[in-house]
């Protein structure tokens, strides 16, 4: 069970952040219900509150305080969402001055933790569609070639990799996944977004993020049996030292 | 969409049971190569009990993944820094999830 809050009802409903990346018209409302089992996992950091209040009044102290405590979290996000470390960075940048300029909306319904980080995302979605990634049309976009899709069969048994997982190596084989399967991937399986979240976030269907979801598992289970040489971006074995 | 309460898996073909791999690991919550209800079909197929527990330990040391995490270079706080003292000429058109849902259109 991993480590969660207890603020998770108050999570925020679908807004204009939503509203902004996702197809509104193929997405009710209802879709996007609560879901106490989300990012339950921020619990409450001494003195982000006080900060949080100072930064709503424009206290640039205050505001670095909160980079401090959240700048990590943020900056991972962004790195293995997009699995290099410029534009990690560019999307941490953008991530905080967007905080900055934003942080009066902020009414403590949610973990700001998890207000941030979903804010995050959609600057990350946002960032991919810009450079042509259109998640709007799932089914061409993420997708990847078939020479980077999994192979179909289950594998054979004695190249389990039970107990083998050490997570440089998963980190390095997240980051060398096509992108569509890297974002259901993160998003689902390390960030703990539910599948109808990412559908929203994504403009697919449930269905469709379960399927990318396992095509991005079966992708990594080639990959971590079979591990590529020395083809992993360098920006990752920047990140994983 | 199939209801995948109501398949008989231990008559699935191979091929049938393969199709619902995604549904079933959203279902039992990735915790799928222990569920009896699949012991018997696992049973006779071991490379689909093999994927199950390799699926199973990739989803686990994700979860682990989400505690760790990078720090990002000093010079990002620097350029975070002036540019809170920019006016934001480009905002983008995004707003934060808690924002009033007047612009909503739902």
């Amino acid at each position: 069970m991993r480590e969660r809050d207890k603020v998770t009802n108050e999570r925020m409903t679908p807004t204009t952040q939503e509203s902004s990346l996702i197809n509104l018209q193929a997405t009710p409302i209802a879709e996007a219900k609560p879901n106490p089992a989300l990012f339950k996992r921020n619990p409450p950091i001494a003195g982000e509150a006080e900060a949080i209040e100072a930064a709503k009044n424009g206290d640039a102290e205050a505001f670095s305080k909160l980079y401090a405590l959240h700048k990590r979290r943020v900056y991972t996000l962004c790195l293995r969402m997009l699995g290099n470390v410029s534009e990690a960075e560019d999307m941490t940048q953008d991530a905080f001055l967007h905080l900055f300029r934003k942080i009066g909306s902020f009414r403590g319904e949610s973990a700001f933790s998890t207000w941030l980080h979903r804010l995050t995302v959609n600057l990350v979605l946002m960032h991919l569609r810009k450079k042509g990634l259109n998640l709007v049309s799932l089914e061409e976009t993420i997708n990847p070639s078939e020479e980077d899709a999994p192979k179909r069969d289950f594998g054979a048994k004695d190249l389990q990799l039970t107990g083998s997982i050490d997570r440089v190596a998963l980190e390095r084989a997240v980051a060398s996944l096509p992108p569509g399967y890297r974002m259901v991937f993160v998003l689902h399986d390390v960030e703990g977004f539910e599948h109808n979240e990412i559908a929203t976030m994504l403009e697919c269907s449930t269905g469709n993020s379960k399927s990318q979801l396992h095509k991005a598992r079966l992708k990594l289970r080639d990959l971590l049996r079979n591990p590529e040489p020395v083809s992993q971006p360098a920006s990752l074995k920047e990140a994983a030292r | 969409m199939t209801d995948i309460s109501k398949l008989d898996i231990d008559n699935l073909t191979y091929a049938e049971f393969e199709e619902h791999i995604p549904d079933f690991f959203a279902a039992y919550e990735g915790h799928v190569s222990t569920n009896p209800r699949f012991a018997k079909f696992l049973a006779a197929n071991p490379d689909c009990a093999a994927l199950f527990r390799d699926f199973e330990e990739i989803a686990s040391a994700a979860k682990a993944l989400f505690d760790r995490t990078e720090e990002p270079s000093d010079s990002v706080w620097d350029k975070i820094r002036k540019g809170m003292n920019t006016p934001a000429i480009d905002t983008p058109a995004i707003d934060t999830p808690e924002a009033s849902p007047a612009s909503r259109t739902i």
